[in-house]
């Protein structure tokens, strides 16, 4: 049981930990991609089903968190060492550790190194040097972001549910539980912005007394009792009415047609008849967008079997007749496929990217032009020294620094000035 | 003719053997028996394997062992970087690993074996009575014995201050071995690689636009949207295919270049210092020399797989008219033979409208009818091949065995009936799934729906 | 082996019909300061080359800190040269758009890897932190022969060869770098062999020798 539970921890713990199961999981895909064409889907709906896989795809995001709080454990534990509170089992948490037997009295090499760009800080037990700044935060803000990142992928891969359905002027809004408050207005307009080219709005009027007012967007998506809205096409919901001279009843119905933009063709079948409807928008004399201006006009054509009758326009709100054939859209209105989607893990992977971009800006000009570089020299009885040093860059002009120091201290050299010239 | 073809696998199974007897360094002789051992192994089992194994099982096997073994390498060039990257990483274990007589053996083993079925694939058709497995091994097994001693010949010649890391090793080893495969056209990896690549990034950007709720194309600027069906695009693929190809032996170059130097804090004279420092340095660029020679390899593969040295069969297609009621009928023999087992294709032209498609007798003795495109890329056709016929756009190879079913980058089949006098094929039927799957594909590439 | 760091016998350099060094015989103890006096002409520099591994002997044997130079391929005599000699000249022979610091990584870089924390701390030693980032031009002629011995010894030297350093400097500054030479030998105990016309400089010697026509004509050793 104390081994299982130890082991249990090291998987948490080890930094091997993410990059094994990233690894499975790459491996996963190439084997479903070996079987299936559809192996992203596949292997999305597999994790979905599988306990054990979700099992393992949540080790991510808890290995990750236990790496935020590893490194900040040592993070800390470096810190008190420089300040001279710490303990002696430094020698992991630095690139270089080394013990000489030297007099660590040296006199003016606190402003030798202070010369040199270091700022020093010194105890009676010991003498800490750095320079430059950690880039610790930066690797925190990209632990959090995987972290996230992670985490969004499984809460959405666990819980996302989506639910679609026309959003029509004049009637509730289709959301899943079935309670939508009246959508009152649809407007799209032309967009200024630089990336999306046009502007929806669909307003909601409170759907219980005491609720707000709501108007979904495009995006950021708006979220409508706890879903989000998410638009996905643009079309009319048309009532059709149709009568043939060979039908007994006419037909009317209300058809929910993916007709947008103009010139798009949309299907209705006449049930019970060899009829079927070819419905597009026309397109407006004067380039203005009929979907905008909601003056529509139809084109119709009346197919029997796979032979076409005949096409005409007919407008919205008006009627055609031929040959004891009629057509009438009696009512229009614009209609927005969209999806309800319920799933927390969006905002998680948000924030995901939002971390990654924040890290990446710490991190890059610090670690090229100011990354730390610090060396504690620790006082041992009277005549040893034990000496530590630590990059995050610029290794080499540091190291050079720290083994100057150390000939110093081997030479007890510093405090002679060569009163020359 | 053999022997010509021969030579670049041969070359390739010295390099590899040349570079496992510098990296295992005190392992010489079990490098060199199990070298050869699993030359012959390979040679005979692969062998074996094509002619037990009907149709392109055995080289989807042989293919696959590659693949495998070059995801063995992207292991390794990531645990390198790891290792070199994460501070107080220990690797103790792995090296010491790498040093055991196991080890060597075990990596020159199936080293030999995946070289040896790589030569045994261009190998002419044989019967195989024990005679000719016999004779097979013997000449295999002599081939890979002077070779092997000419290795180590050339081995003992090059400076000792030339050595290669294991991750080195392996790239070189696996950048060989995909050399030689690439030069058969059946064992090509990195085409397929492209057009998974293509395909991933298409179902990637679709998942993700979906999960991150990004707007759809009717409400993006069309140009900006112009840029998202770039990643659509065989381009895509390429590129990406170019990525997987090449970051493993990078990562691994990249491992050595960012090597530790040694820590020289206990040297209290400059000069001492750094003079060990500079030594260290120089040893590490001779270890870059390894990866670097696998890098220039690995761009040869990529060559060679992108321009093959192939003569693609790939008829000019016969305009064909159909019978008043609606069907076109293509006489079995006529001036060609329908059923002689090559790819013949035809253009049907009706009303502003048009549809090219091929008929080919199967390895099956069965004829099938295909539109000359297929549901996924640009319809620019098929050309046939050794075994395969090739989809010109994403230059993906489908064995003989599967055309005729739907799915992938398959040519999208045609129902079609045989009768005497020939193929009859519904007029209407082929003009529709033409301009569906045409109109699908191309639509697919600009809208990215 | 014996304790002297160069042992010539019969060393002889000539350079067509001109016999610039008669056979030699020549020992120099490890650590000893050796002025070398003589006449322009007479063999001074000649003798500096080939200790130094720039020039190879016409005959006799020559060997510098156990290593036989004469057994030396090109390659080893470079290595020689690099980790074993700093050689001071009269000219500074400094790179003239490179500062001081820079110059003296120079002469790290040929040798191994340039350090410029180390590069200073040499300056420093030779009494020129205060002018890490001067250019040549904008040294005293003193400050300039000082970055040469800081060049000099950056590599850790057994052997330090000067060619009459100190030629174009005024009294006080020959002085001065007489000193720092004689500080630098006492902490790093290197081996100094110093041509001079100068009877003053060659007195900071422990022994001085004489050369004429390329015979050593003379021996003389300090009281000190
Ligand atoms: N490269 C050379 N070619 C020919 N003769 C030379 C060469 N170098 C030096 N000598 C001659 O060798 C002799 C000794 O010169 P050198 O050692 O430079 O004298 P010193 O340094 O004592 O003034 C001179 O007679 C000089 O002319
Ligand atoms: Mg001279």
């Amino acid at each position: 049981m104390k081994r299982l539970l130890r082991l249990s921890g090291n998987l948490l713990t080890s930094r091997f930990t993410s990059p094994v199961v990233i690894g499975f999981f790459l491996l996963l895909y190439i084997g479903v991609a070996f079987f299936t064409e559809e192996a992203l889907i596949t292997q999305m709906e597999l994790v979905r089903q599988s306990a054990v896989l979700v099992a393992l795809l949540s080790l991510l995001p808890l290995n990750i968190a236990s790496r935020i709080v590893a490194e900040m454990l040592r993070y800390i534990e470096r810190r008190r060492l420089f300040s001279g509170t710490a303990a002696d089992n430094e020698s992991e948490l630095f690139d270089e550790t080394i013990v000489l037997a030297v007099s660590p009295a040296i006199t003016g090499l606190q402003e030798r190194l202070d010369g040199l760009g270091y700022r020093t800080y010194q105890t009676e037990r010991s003498l800490s040097a750095w320079r430059g700044v950690s880039i610790f935060p930066a690797r925190v803000l990209f632990l959090s972001g995987v972290f996230c990142l992670f985490l969004g992928i499984l809460v959405s891969l666990v819980t996302r549910t989506s639910y679609r359905g026309p959003v029509i002027e004049g009637v509730a809004l289709p959301t899943p539980s079935g309670n939508g408050g009246v959508v009152e207005q649809i407007r799209l307009e032309k967009s200024t912005g630089s990336i999306l080219s046009k502007q929806l709005s669909m307003e909601v009027a409170p759907a219980r007394p005491g609720d707000a007012r709501v108007s979904c967007g495009i995006y950021p998506p708006t979220r409508y009792q706890g879903s989000f809205v998410y638009p996905r096409f643009l079309g009319v919901a048309l009532l059709v009415q149709f009568s043939a001279p060979d039908l007994q009843k006419g037909f009317e119905k209300h058809a929910i047609l993916n007709i947008y933009p103009a010139g798009k063709e949309a299907a209705v079948e006449i049930p019970d008849s060899p009829y079927r409807l070819m419905i597009s928008m026309a397109e407006s004399g004067d380039g203005s967008d009929p979907y905008m201006t909601g003056r529509m006009n139809f084109t119709c054509k009346l197919l029997k079997g796979n032979e076409m009758l005949f096409a005409g326009n007919v407008p919205g709100g008006g009627e055609f007749v031929r040959d004891g054939f009629r057509l009438a859209f009696p009512d229009f209105r614009r209609m927005v496929i969209t999806d309800f989607i319920r799933d927390y893990g969006v905002l998680f992977v948000w924030s995901a990217a939002i971390l990654f971009g924040a890290s990446f800006l710490f991190w890059l000009p610090v670690r090229l032009f100011f990354p730390l570089r610090q060396m504690l020299f620790i006082r041992h009885g009277t005549d040893m020294i034990r000496a530590c040093s630590r990059t995050e860059g610029k290794e080499k002009m540091h190291g050079g620094v720290f083994n100057e120091t150390l000939d110093m201290f081997d030479a007890g050299r510093v405090e002679r000035k060569t009163n020359l010239g | 003719m053999i022997a010509v073809k021969l030579i670049p696998h041969l070359l390739s199974w010295f390099g590899i053997v040349l570079i496992l007897l510098r990296g295992f360094p005190k392992r010489r002789s079990v490098v060199i028996a199990t070298s050869i051992a699993g030359f012959v192994i390979g040679v005979v089992g692969a062998f074996l394997l094509l002619r037990v194994l009907t149709g392109s099982v055995g080289f989807v096997i042989i293919t696959s062992v590659l693949g495998m073994c070059f995801l063995f390498l992207w292991g390794v060039s990531v645990a390198a970087i790891y290792s070199r990257a994460g501070r107080g990483v220990t690797t103790g274990w792995g090296v010491r690993l790498v040093s055991t007589p196991l080890c060597a053996g075990s990596v020159t083993a199936i080293s030999g074996i995946v070289a040896g079925a790589v030569c045994s694939c261009t190998l002419p058709a044989m019967d195989s009575t024990l005679m000719n497995l016999a004779m097979l091994g013997s000449i295999s097994g002599a081939l890979a014995y002077v070779l092997a001693y000419a290795a180590l010949a050339v081995e003992k010649r090059i400076s000792h201050s030339f050595t290669v890391s294991p991750s080195g090793m392996i790239s070189a080893v696996v950048a060989l071995q995909l050399f030689s495969s690439s030069s058969i056209i059946r064992l090509d990896l990195f085409s397929p690689l492209s057009m998974k690549v293509m395909k991933f990034a298409h179902d990637f950007v679709h998942q993700f636009m979906e999960s991150m709720l990004i707007p759809d194309h009717v409400f993006v600027w069309s140009y900006l949207w112009r840029y998202i069906g770039l990643l659509f695009g065989k381009e895509i693929g390429f590129w990406g295919g170019m990525f997987i190809w090449f970051t493993p032996v990078l990562l691994v170059m990249c491992a050595v270049q960012y090597e530790r130097l040694p820590s020289v804090a206990h040297i209290r004279q400059g000069a001492e210092r750094r003079k060990l420092l500079a030594a260290a340095i120089r040893q590490r660029r001779l270890r870059l020399v390894v990866p670097f020679i696998a890098l220039l390899i690995f761009t040869a593969a990529a060559y060679q797989s992108c321009y093959p040295n192939v003569e693609y069969w790939d008829p000019k297609p016969i305009v064909v008219t159909a019978t008043s009621s609606g069907e076109i009928i293509i006489p079995m023999k006529s001036d060609i033979d329908l059923e002689d087992g090559k790819l013949h294709k035809f253009l049907f032209k009706q009303g502003g409208k048009e549809a090219r498609f091929f008929v080919l007798l199967g390895p099956a003795a069965k004829l099938t009818v295909d539109l000359d495109a297929c549901a996924i890329c640009k319809p620019d056709g098929y050309g046939q091949a050794d075994g395969t016929v090739i989809c010109y756009y994403c230059k993906t190879l489908i064995p003989l065995e599967t055309v005729g079913k739907p799915g992938g980058c398959n040519p999208v089949p045609i129902t079609f009936t045989e009768k005497k006098d020939g193929v009859h094929i519904d007029a209407l039927t082929l003009i529709n799934e033409w301009t569906n799957t045409v109109q699908s594909t191309t639509k697919g590439k600009e809208g990215g729906k | 082996m014996s304790d002297n760091i160069i042992e010539t016998s019969g060393l002889t350099r000539s350079y067509g019909d001109i016999c610039a060094l008669k056979p030699l015989d020549l020992h120099v103890p490890e650590g000893e300061w050796l002025s070398v006096m003589g006449h322009s002409g007479s063999g001074k520099s000649t003798l500096m080359n080939l200790v130094g591994g720039l020039d190879r002997p016409s005959a006799g044997s020559l060997r510098v800190g156990g290593a036989d130079l004469l057994a030396l391929s090109e390659d080893g005599l470079a290595r020689f040269r690099r980790e074993s000699v700093g050689i001071i000249f009269q000219q500074h022979h400094m790179v003239p758009y490179l500062t001081a610091v820079e110059n003296v990584m120079m002469a790290q870089y040929f040798h191994s890897v340039p350090d410029e924390a180390e590069a200073r701390t040499a300056l420093e030693r030779v009494g020129l932190g205060h002018r890490l980032k001067n250019r040549p031009g904008e040294l005293s002629g003193g400050e300039q022969q000082r970055v040469c011995i800081a060049r000099a010894i950056i590599n850790s030297p057994k052997l330090l060869l000067g060619d009459e350093p100190t030629g174009n400097l005024d009294h006080k500054s020959t002085v001065m770098v007489m000193e720092l030479l004689k500080e630098l030998r006492a902490e790093e105990r290197f081996t100094i062999i110093m041509v001079t016309h100068n009877q003053e400089v060659a007195a900071w010697g422990d022994r001085t020798i004489y050369l004429d026509d390329g015979v050593l004509v003379r021996e003389e050793r300090m009281s000190s």
